[in-house]
């Protein structure tokens, strides 16, 4: 079980000449246990900074935030944060990488290896255990960056733009291997990107975040059965899905 | 070493040799190596090659220990406070501003023509350059890092063992690097101003007797034990983080 849910959060930074810039003026969502929800919208808008927020690396400055009726205050086990940027420790191997978390968390190491072993089938990784991340591509980087996260077995994933650096046509089998993970672990995830394309194929819902300061400015149900092949993306319910949410930012881009 | 090293180092022997042999031609300015390799041989059947080496390693080893055990521990509380960083930083910079050999002959009359003078120049020259490279270590260690440790519960100390000093661990070893040669520099330079054994000793009393060949023994000694420090953190690097290895050849 794991019900995300977020009431009237606002968070604002300092900026450098000491005035306050609100990136978040109210912004309230839910995700429901097991449900895939994507977030767009214009850059800049805190998308990142809500992310940071709901894993509890940064704090906000109002409303509330609570899993399965419980308030977070906090990183916790519950949550599972998959980087923008390539964050792989570069000198553990990828099984000392997808390992992390559990070793943080001293968890036996018999233990460990076997949790670790089943995730690097599962993100398809055998045989690169050993290697180091300067070793790999770019995509592999981002399976064990998946990996990592999911070692802690927590009930949300948190992604922001983890295949952002990845050429097309691997963003797009990453897209579809994300789907197959996501089928096979059932976790909520919140899930940030700025490609309403691939928005669309992931998402259940389509959340839409305003330019800054950012409120949530539509919600976009996805109603395309599931198990979705990649071919799906050319199906006009979902390119309508796509005109409309860019019609959207469009409008908030314009501002 | 490479090969390419070698054979540098093969040359510029050879190169010296000839220089001297048929271009100088004064060994007061400059002898051959052949001449050395004599000197080298006369020095150790006197046995008084022995106790230079033994005097002034025992300095530079008791020196650049305490430099590295010392300076790695403030650079790591400097790194990681910053209120140790406020308290410290303008010394620190006004010591590596100033040339701190100049101090040499004060640390003989403070604390005599003993090992201990010499100890403490090689310490002092050396701890600077490790404190500053390991506290920048620490300091520039990616944020990223340290928010999937965070994100992950890490608490302080994991943060620590786990991200930063990894993270510091290549700076770290460049400063110890960078302490060595200063070191070595400590112990002779302290050496010219009183003592009664060392290669420091060797080298003040050869130039005094124009006897160059003695002098460049010395000199060659000690760029070797400089050599051989510098291959030996290198190893050590490459034990504790075989990863960069990996990382420098791609
Ligand atoms: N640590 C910080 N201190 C001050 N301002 C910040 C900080 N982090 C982010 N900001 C500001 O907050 C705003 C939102 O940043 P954020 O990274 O959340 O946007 P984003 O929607 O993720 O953008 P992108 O789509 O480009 O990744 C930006 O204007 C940024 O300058
Ligand atoms: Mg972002």
């Amino acid at each position: 079980m794991a019900t995300l849910e977020v009431e009237g959060l606002c968070k604002s930074y300092r900026t450098p000449n000491g005035q306050d810039m609100p990136v978040l003026k109210d912004v309230s969502f839910t995700a429901a246990d097991g449900e895939f929800v994507a977030i767009v919208g214009p850059s800049g808008c805190g998308k990142t900074t809500f992310l940071r927020v709901l894993d509890g690396l940064a704090g906000a400055d109002g409303g509330s935030i609570a899993l399965d009726g419980r308030p977070i205050a906090g990183p916790g086990p519950d949550r599972g944060f998959v980087f923008q940027s390539d964050s792989l420790l570069p000198w553990r191997t990828v099984a000392d990488n997808i390992g992390f978390g559990l070793e943080l968390q001293r968890r036996d190491r018999a233990t460990a290896r076997r949790m670790v072993s089943d995730l690097v089938r599962l993100v398809g990784l055998e045989g690169f255990e050993r290697y180091y991340p300067h070793q790999l591509s770019g995509g592999m980087r981002q399976r064990v960056n998946l990996a990592r996260a999911l070692a802690i077995d927590p009930g949300v994933l948190l992604m922001d733009e983890p295949f952002a650096a990845l050429d097309a046509q691997t963003r797009e089998l990453m897209q579809a291997e994300l789907l197959r993970i996501w089928a096979e672990a059932h976790k909520t995830v919140v899930f940030i990107t700025h490609q309403i394309d691939e928005a669309v194929y992931l998402a259940d819902r389509v959340v839409v975040f305003s330019a800054r300061p950012s409120v949530v400015k539509a919600t976009i149900t996805v109603d395309i059965p599931r198990p979705r092949p990649l071919s799906a993306k050319r199906q006009p319910a979902m390119l309508s899905r796509v005109d409309e949410i860019w019609r959207l930012i469009e409008e908030e881009v314009r501002r | 070493m490479k090969k390419a090293s070698v054979l540098s180092l093969i040359g510029g022997v050879i190169l010296w040799e000839l220089v001297a042999r048929f271009i100088v031609k004064s060994t007061l300015i400059i002898v051959p190596p052949s001449h050395v390799v004599r000197a080298f041989v006369d020095l150790v059947r006197q046995g008084e090659l022995q106790t230079h080496v033994y005097v002034s390693g025992l300095e530079f080893v008791v020196g650049f220990g305490l430099a590295a055990v010392v300076g790695v521990l403030l650079g790591l509380a400097i790194g990681v406070s910053d209120l140790v960083r406020d308290v410290l930083e303008p010394w620190l910079s006004a010591l590596y501003a100033t040339p701190v050999v100049a101090f040499a002959p004060l640390f003989v009359v403070w604390m005599g023509i003993g090992p201990s003078s010499k100890v403490a120049v090689a310490f002092l020259l050396a701890v600077l350059p490790i404190i500053i490279n390991t506290s920048a270590g620490i300091r520039t260690t990616d944020q990223n890092l340290v928010d999937v440790a965070r994100s992950f519960s890490a608490t302080r100390g994991q943060v620590f063992f786990k991200i930063l000093i990894p993270y510091a661990l290549a700076f770290i070893i460049a400063g110890l690097r960078l302490g060595v040669g200063r070191a070595i520099i400590g112990v002779v330079v302290a050496e010219f101003f009183g003592t009664r054994a060392g290669l420091g000793y060797l080298i003040l009393t050869s130039s005094q007797l124009f006897d160059t060949s003695a002098l460049f023994v010395a000199v060659v000694i000690l760029a070797g034990v400089g050599v051989l420090s510098v291959v030996a953190l290198q190893k050590l690097e490459r034990w504790l983080a075989p990863w960069r290895e990996f990382a420098i050849r791609t």
